[in-house]
C-alpha cells in the first residue's frame, strides 16, 4: 500500500515540478565540453566522484543542475559549474545527456526480485529510473550511491522522498543498496 | 505504523533476504577467522594491456629515459612499494586496494589483484608503509593497519586493525566523496601523518574554526595506535601528495588551489615546512591571492603565513609527490622532488597530466623551479586526456612509476642512458 503512495507523490511531483524549458542537444553537446573530463562526452563517467548521465531524465539533469545554480543542492565542484550556467544552457545540456539510450544489465544469476525493495518503484531494480524526477543508478560506483544516501540522511541533500527513505538506515544498510546497483551493468549508446 | 518505519522494515527485509547484505568482516580478521572472500585478478595481456602500449607513442620523456607500461591497474591513486621492494601497493577511489608483483623481475608486473578482498573498502586512496613492514591505509573517515603486509598479502583474510576506527577520523557530518582522496606517511619520527582536505571549494566562515581546530583543510599526525593525535599543517585547501625529504626530514606538500576566480588564479603550490604548526593561509589566501577577506572572517592571531615554495600553473592539479633518493637517475635529479599533475577538469584549455620535477638548492635547502619532466597525457588537438598521472613511486631499482587513475594503468620510466655520440 505505502509503495503506492510513493509512485503518487512521484507522479505529484512532475507535475508541479520545475518549468522545463526546451533543450537543443547539439547546442548541448558544445556545453558538454565543460563536463566531459569527468562524466564523459556521452555521460558514462571518467572518474569515480562523478555520476553516470547519460540517458538520465532531461527534467533530472535539468531540476539538479537548477538546484546547483541556485545553491539548493551543494557541490564543490558543480557549484562552480553550474553557476555560470543560463537556464537555456542548463537545458540544452540536460537535453544533450538525455539524448542518449541506456541499457542495464543485472549481473548474472541474480534476479530483479532481490533488488531493494524500497528503492525499486522509482529507480527500478536495474536502477534505470521509472519517474522523470529520479537519477539511474545503474553502475553507478557504490561510494556515489553511499555518499548521496548519507547525505540524504544528514539533511545535507534534501527530498521528500529520499530524505525519509534514508533517514533509519544504518551505514551497513547504505552500502548493501549502493553495491546492489553498482554491480549492475550500464552501457550508455547514442540515441537511435 | 508510520511511512517512515514501513519502508526501513520492508527495505531491511529484502537485504536481509538478498544476497548482497555486505558483511563486515573486521571483527572476524581481527580474531583471525576465516571469511569467504576471495581475489579479483586484473588481466595483465589483454586488450586493454595493448590499448595501453598503444599511448606510449605519445609520452615524452628526456633524453636517455624510456617510459613503458608497468600495470594495467583500474583506477590506480596513491602508491606505496613495501620496505623489501617485492610488492607494490595502490589505493583507489572507490573500493578496491591493489596489489601489484613483478615475480620475474623483468620490470613488467605480472599479478594484479585486490588486497584484503575481506575488508569493506570506503575510498581507500592512500596506502603508505613503515620502514618495519606495517601497512597503513588512509580511507574517507577511517585508517586501518596491516601487519606485515608485504608477506600475508597473498591471502585474502589478513590481521587488520584500525588506527583510526569508522567515523572518527572527521565527524560524519564532514563526510564527501570529494576532497576525501587521503594520503599518509610515516614520518622520521616515527608518527604517522595524514592529509585531510576540506570538502569545499572554499569552505564556509561558519566551518573555519571547527575545521581548524580537527584539522580538516591541513594535516595531522599520531602515534601509530592512533594517540596523540594533532593538528601538524594548518591552512590547506586540499593536499593529495605529500613526502618527507630524507635528506632534512622536513615535510613537503602539494596543494590544490580555488576553483571558479579564472583560468589563470590562483596558482597550484608546492609547500615545503619546517616546524610544526605552521599555517599556510587558507582560506584566506592561495599563495598571494586573496580568498577570504579578513571583514568576513579575521586572520587567526599569532601566525603569519608561509608561502609556497613555488607557484605552479592555476587548475593543473598537483597531486602526488616523491623526493629521488635513488641512484639510477642522472645526478641532476638526486635529492630533487618528482610529481604528478593530474590535469585540469574546467579550465578552458585544459592543462596538465604531465611529471613535473624541481631541483632542491643544496645551501637553503629550497625548490629551485618547476619543469616538465614527461609529458603526452593530454592531447593538445582536442582537449582530451590519454591519461591522468596522479602519484610517483620508485622500485628498488631506482625506475619510477607513474599511476594513472583515468588510463588505469601503472607507467615505468627508467634511465637507460645516452647514446653514444
Amino acid at each position: 500500500m505505502r509503495l503506492v503512495t510513493i509512485t503518487l507523490l512521484g507522479g505529484l511531483m512532475l507535475a508541479g515540478g520545475t518549468p522545463v524549458v526546451a533543450g537543443d542537444p547539439a547546442a548541448g553537446r558544445k556545453i558538454a565540453n565543460m563536463c566531459r573530463t569527468c562524466h564523459g562526452v556521452d555521460g558514462f563517467a571518467a572518474i569515480p566522484i562523478a555520476p553516470h548521465i547519460g540517458g538520465e531524465p532531461k527534467e533530472y539533469l535539468e531540476a539538479q543542475l537548477m538546484a546547483f545554480k541556485t545553491g539548493a543542492r551543494q557541490h564543490e565542484m558543480m557549484s562552480v559549474v553550474a553557476g555560470g550556467l543560463s537556464a537555456q544552457q542548463i537545458a540544452d545540456v540536460s537535453a544533450w545527456y538525455a539524448n542518449h539510450r541506456v541499457v542495464a544489465t543485472l549481473p548474472q544469476g541474480v534476479s530483479a526480485e532481490q533488488a531493494p525493495a524500497a528503492c525499486v518503484s522509482c529507480h527500478g531494480a536495474d536502477g534505470i529510473s521509472v519517474l522523470l524526477d529520479a537519477p539511474n543508478l545503474a553502475g553507478e560506483v557504490n561510494i556515489y550511491i553511499d555518499t548521496q544516501l548519507k547525505a540524504f540522511r544528514s539533511g545535507k541533500r534534501q527530498h521528500d522522498i529520499m530524505s525519509a527513505i534514508s533517514a533509519d538506515l544504518s551505514n551497513e544498510e547504505i552500502r548493501a543498496l549502493a553495491e546492489w546497483y553498482a554491480n549492475v551493468g550500464l552501457e550508455i549508446l547514442p540515441a537511435e | 505504523m508510520t511511512y517512515k518505519s514501513c519502508i526501513a522494515g520492508l527495505l531491511l527485509g529484502t537485504m536481509l533476504a538478498g544476497p548482497t547484505l555486505a558483511q563486515d568482516n573486521m571483527e572476524k580478521l581481527s580474531n583471525m577467522q576465516k571469511t569467504d572472500a576471495t581475489f579479483t585478478f586484473v588481466d595483465q595481456d589483454g586488450d586493454r594491456a595493448a590499448a595501453l602500449t598503444n599511448i606510449l607513442e605519445h609520452i615524452n620523456v628526456p633524453d636517455g629515459f624510456e617510459i613503458s607500461l608497468y600495470a594495467v591497474v583500474p583506477d590506480a591513486r596513491s602508491m606505496s612499494m613495501a620496505p623489501q621492494g617485492t610488492v607494490l601497493f595502490a589505493g583507489t577511489r572507490k573500493d578496491k586496494v591493489w596489489s601489484i608483483v613483478d615475480r620475474d623481475r623483468n620490470r613488467v608486473a605480472d599479478e594484479v589483484k585486490d588486497f584484503a578482498p575481506s575488508v569493506t573498502f570506503d575510498i581507500p586512496n592512500g596506502p603508505c608503509f613503515s620502514p618495519d613492514g606495517f601497512l597503513y591505509i588512509a580511507e574517507r573517515n577511517r585508517i586501518l593497519v596491516f601487519p606485515a603486509a608485504e608477506f600475508f598479502f597473498e591471502s585474502p583474510d589478513i590481521a587488520v586493525g584500525a588506527v583510526v576506527p569508522q567515523g572518527e577520523l572527521i565527524p560524519e557530518e564532514e563526510e564527501s566523496f570529494n576532497h576525501s582522496a587521503r594520503v599518509c606517511d610515516i614520518g622520521p619520527d616515527g608518527k604517522l601523518y595524514v592529509s585531510l582536505g576540506q570538502p569545499h571549494n572554499v569552505q564556509p566562515v561558519d566551518k573555519i574554526a571547527l575545521y581548524d581546530e580537527i584539522g580538516i583543510g591541513g594535516i595531522i599526525r599520531m602515534n601509530t595506535d592512533g594517540s596523540e593525535r594533532e593538528v601538524y599543517t594548518r591552512g590547506v585547501r586540499n593536499s593529495v601528495g605529500q613526502d618527507f625529504n630524507p635528506a632534512t626530514g622536513e615535510l613537503w606538500w602539494t596543494d590544490n588551489q580555488v576553483d571558479g576566480m579564472g583560468d589563470d588564479i590562483p596558482p597550484g603550490e608546492l609547500n615545503r615546512q619546517t616546524e610544526a604548526g605552521q599555517h599556510f593561509g587558507f582560506p584566506w589566501t592561495n599563495s598571494r591571492v586573496e580568498i577570504v577577506s579578513e571583514s568576513d572572517a579575521p586572520r587567526p592571531e599569532g601566525v603569519s603565513f608561509v608561502e609556497p615554495q613555488l607557484e605552479l600553473t592555476a587548475h593543473a592539479a598537483d597531486l602526488g609527490m616523491r623526493f629521488y633518493h635513488d641512484s639510477s637517475y642522472p645526478e641532476a635529479y638526486h635529492g630533487g622532488i618528482f610529481w604528478a599533475q593530474h590535469g585540469s577538469w574546467n579550465r578552458t584549455e585544459p592543462v596538465g597530466a604531465r611529471v613535473m620535477f624541481t631541483a632542491i638548492d643544496p645551501e637553503t635547502g629550497d625548490a629551485v623551479g618547476a619543469e616538465v619532466f614527461a609529458d603526452g597525457w593530454l592531447d593538445e588537438d582536442t582537449g582530451e586526456y590519454r591519461g591522468r598521472p596522479m602519484d610517483i613511486e620508485f622500485l628498488p631499482d631506482g625506475s619510477m612509476l607513474v599511476s594513472d587513475d583515468f588510463a588505469g594503468a601503472i607507467w615505468r620510466i627508467a634511465y637507460v642512458g645516452m647514446a653514444a655520440q
